[in-house]
C-alpha cells in the first residue's frame, strides 16, 4: 500500500524583516527592505501510513505548525516535495480540503451562535456529505459519546471541553483520510481528556483515519500513539515507534517528598535504603527519580512512609522538553 | 446539489443574525439618529438658498434620496474588511480556507444571509416609511423593478471593494486606518452622504468613471426616477455589470496573487 502522507526532503523559509529598537527604529523600520531568512522546516522526510495515529512532538516554535500547514496545503514549502493522498496539497488546496480535517486546539471551525446540530448540517452541505454517510456517522458518534445534550446548544455556551469535544467530531465529519489536530487536549481537566483520547482512538479505529497529533503532553502520547516524530528547530529529531522512545525517557517518573527535618541526611538514607533509584534534596523537596522498570512507585512510596512521616507529595511525568533534552545529551539511534 | 453548498451558508447566516436582534434595534436607532442631522443640515441649506430647487433637486428630492441611501447603506456595509482582518490576525482564515470551496465565495456566502435579514429589517421599513410620509413622490411601477435588479449588482460590487481592501490585511496585518479611508472614499464618491448632483462638474465627471457611483448612486436615481427613459436605464445597469466583472476579476486575481505569497513567503 502506498502511503497517504509521503514527505520528501521539504524545507520552509520565512522572510522576516530585522525589526529595529526603539521610535526611531520604528520608524526606518517603514522603509526597510532589510529581511532575514528564517528557517523553520529544515529537510524534513517522512512517510505515514492509512490509519497510522502519529505523535508529532517539539518544543514551541519547533516547526510542527508550518509542517502541517505544508501538509494542509496552506503553505508552500521553499524546496522538496510533499504528496498527501497523491495530490500536491498546495496546487489543490480545495480539493485537498475534502480529504483532510483539522482541529486547532484553541480555534474553533464551528458557528459561533448555532448549535451543534445546525453547524454539522452545515458542514454536510458544504462537504456534499450523502444523507446515508451522515446518518451512520450521526449513529456512531451516539455510540461513542454523550453527545444528545450538545447538539442543541449553541457552541458559545459550551465548556471549553465540550467545544473540543464538537470540533473534534466536526473535524471526522466527512469521513476524511487524514485528520490534523492540534494541541486537542491542551487546558482541558483530566477526564476530558482521557474522553477525548478515547474518542480518538475509537475514531481511528472504526473509520482507518490516519491521526497526525501535535503535543506537548506525553499522557496523549502515551494513550493513543504508536509512532512518534521529534523536530527540534525545524529538524528532525527522532522518527520511531514509542516503545523504542521510552527506552530513552525510560519509565522514568520523579516523586518529590516534602518531609520535615534535614533534608541532606534524609536523602543520604533514602539513596542507601532505595539503591535503584537517584535521590536527591533542595531547600525544600526531596527529589527520587524512579526507574519503573527497575521499582515501581507505590513500593517506593510505601518504603520511604515508614520511614518518615510525608508532608506533600508530587509525581512528575517527564516532559517533551525533558525527553528532547535527553536526545539531544545521549543521542538516539 | 452545487448551489446547496452555498445555500446552506445563506440559511446559516439567515439563522445567526437573527439571533442578535439587540444589535439590529441599535442599528436602526443609530440611523435614525443620523438622519435627524441629515435633516437639519439639509434644512439649513435649502433655507440659505435662494431658490427651492438646487441643482435639480427639491429639498425632499434630496431628503428622500439620503434617507434611503442610510438604508441601503445599513444593509450592505457588512465589515467583511473587518472579518477578513480579524481572521487573518488571529490565523482563523486557516481554517476558512480548509474548506473545500474559496475563500471568496465562502465569505460572500456566509454574508449573504446577512444582506437578506438586513434588507428586510432595515431598508424595507425605511423605504416603505419614507414612501407614505412623502406620499407619491416615489413611483410605483417598473422603477422597482430595476432598482431590485441594481441592488444586485450594487451588492455585488461593494463587496469586491471590500474584498479588495481586506486582502492588503494580508500584508499589513492591520485594518483600522485602511478600512476608515475606504469607508470614507466610497461613502463620499458613492454618492451616499451627498448626492452626486451637488458634486462639481470636474469631480462628477471623475466620479462617473469610477466604481463606487454604480453602488449608491446607480441604484437609487433608477429608484427615485419614476419616468424612466430606457436608453438611460440600460446605460445605468450596463455600466454596474461592467464594474460588477471587472471588480470582481480583480479581486480574485489580487487575492490570488497575495495568497500565493503568502503561502510561499509564509506569515
Amino acid at each position: 500500500m502506498s502511503p497517504i502522507i509521503e514527505i520528501k526532503n521539504i524545507t520552509k523559509e520565512f522572510k522576516v524583516l530585522n525589526r529595529r529598537e526603539g521610535l526611531k527604529g520604528s520608524l526606518k523600520d517603514l522603509f526597510s527592505r532589510d529581511y532575514k531568512t528564517v528557517r523553520a522546516v529544515d529537510n524534513i522526510s517522512m512517510s505515514i501510513e492509512q490509519g497510522e495515529i502519529v505523535g508529532y512532538l517539539g518544543p514551541n516554535g519547533a516547526g510542527k505548525s508550518t509542517t502541517i500547514k505544508m501538509m494542509t496545503g496552506v503553505l508552500e514549502p521553499t524546496s522538496g516535495e510533499i504528496l498527501v493522498s497523491g495530490c500536491v496539497p498546495y496546487q489543490n488546496r480545495t480539493k485537498n480540503a475534502q480529504e483532510i480535517g483539522v482541529v486547532f486546539g484553541q480555534r474553533s471551525q464551528l458557528w459561533w451562535s448555532l448549535p451543534l446540530i445546525e453547524s454539522f448540517r452545515i458542514l454536510k452541505d458544504i462537504y456534499q456529505i450523502p444523507d446515508a454517510d451522515y446518518d451512520s456517522i450521526l449513529t456512531l458518534y451516539k455510540s461513542l459519546v454523550d453527545i444528545e445534550p450538545l447538539l442543541h446548544k449553541p457552541v458559545r455556551q459550551m465548556s471549553l471541553g465540550q467545544r473540543t469535544l464538537s470540533d473534534i467530531l466536526a473535524a471526522f465529519l466527512h469521513n476524511p483520510k487524514i485528520v490534523f489536530l492540534d494541541e486537542p487536549t491542551i487546558g482541558l481537566d483530566v477526564s476530558m481528556k482521557s474522553k477525548i483520547r478515547t474518542l480518538i482512538q475509537a475514531l481511528n479505529r472504526e473509520k482507518h483515519t490516519t491521526v497526525i497529533l501535535t503535543t506537548h503532553d506525553m499522557g496523549d502520547v502515551d494513550a493513543l500513539c504508536e509512532r512518534i516524530v521529534i523536530i527540534d528547530k525545524g529538524r528532525m529529531l527522532y522518527d520511531n515507534d514509542i516503545e523504542h522512545l521510552k527506552r530513552f525517557f525510560g519509565s522514568y517518573r520523579t516523586l518529590r517528598l516534602r518531609i520535615g527535618g534535614d533534608l541532606k541526611a534524609h536523602a543520604a538514607s533514602l539513596q542507601t535504603a532505595l539503591p535503584e533509584c537517584t535521590v536527591s534534596a533542595d531547600e525544600e523537596w526531596i527529589s527520587v527519580l524512579i526507574d519503573e522498570s527497575k521499582a515501581n512507585v507505590p513500593d517506593v512510596l510505601a518504603q520511604i512512609q515508614a520511614a518518615h512521616t510525608i508532608r506533600d507529595l508530587q509525581l512528575q511525568e517527564i516532559a517533551t522538553e525533558d525527553v528532547i533534552r535527553k536526545i539531544y545529551e545521549e543521542g538516539v539511534q | 446539489m452545487k448551489l446547496k453548498k452555498y445555500l446552506t451558508l445563506t440559511r446559516a447566516g439567515i439563522i445567526e443574525s437573527l439571533q442578535y436582534r439587540l444589535s439590529t434595534f441599535v442599528m436602526v436607532i443609530g440611523n435614525l439618529l443620523y438622519l435627524i442631522v441629515v435633516y437639519f443640515l439639509w434644512r439649513a441649506i435649502y433655507n440659505s438658498a435662494d431658490s427651492d430647487v438646487v441643482n435639480g433637486m427639491t429639498f425632499y428630492d434630496t431628503l428622500i434620496y439620503l434617507v434611503l441611501a442610510t438604508a441601503l447603506y445599513g444593509f450592505m456595509e457588512i465589515y467583511a474588511v473587518w472579518e477578513m482582518g480579524r481572521a487573518i490576525q488571529s490565523g482563523k482564515i486557516v481554517l476558512d480556507l480548509l474548506k473545500p470551496m474559496e475563500y471568496r465565495s465562502h465569505l460572500f456566502w456566509s454574508y449573504s444571509g446577512t444582506f437578506i435579514v438586513n434588507f428586510i429589517a432595515t431598508f424595507l421599513p425605511t423605504f416603505l416609511v419614507v414612501a407614505i410620509v412623502t406620499h407619491g413622490t416615489i413611483h410605483f411601477g417598473l422603477n422597482l423593478l430595476f432598482f431590485v435588479i441594481s441592488v444586485v449588482f450594487a451588492v455585488s460590487i461593494n463587496y469586491s471593494i471590500d474584498f479588495l481592501v481586506g486582502t492588503i490585511c494580508l500584508y499589513t496585518e492591520s485594518i483600522w486606518g485602511i478600512n476608515i479611508m475606504k469607508q470614507m472614499v466610497v461613502l463620499l464618491l458613492s454618492g451616499a452622504t451627498i448626492p452626486l448632483a451637488f458634486f462639481p462638474d470636474t469631480l462628477r465627471t471623475v466620479v462617473s468613471y469610477l466604481p463606487f457611483q454604480s453602488i449608491y448612486n446607480a441604484p437609487l436615481t433608477l429608484l427615485l426616477n419614476g419616468t424612466p427613459d430606457p436608453q438611460e436605464v440600460l446605460r445605468t445597469i450596463g455600466t454596474q455589470i461592467i464594474w460588477c466583472i471587472v471588480m470582481m476579476l480583480l479581486s480574485k486575481g489580487f487575492w490570488k496573487v497575495s495568497l500565493r505569497q503568502i503561502t510561499v513567503n509564509g506569515g
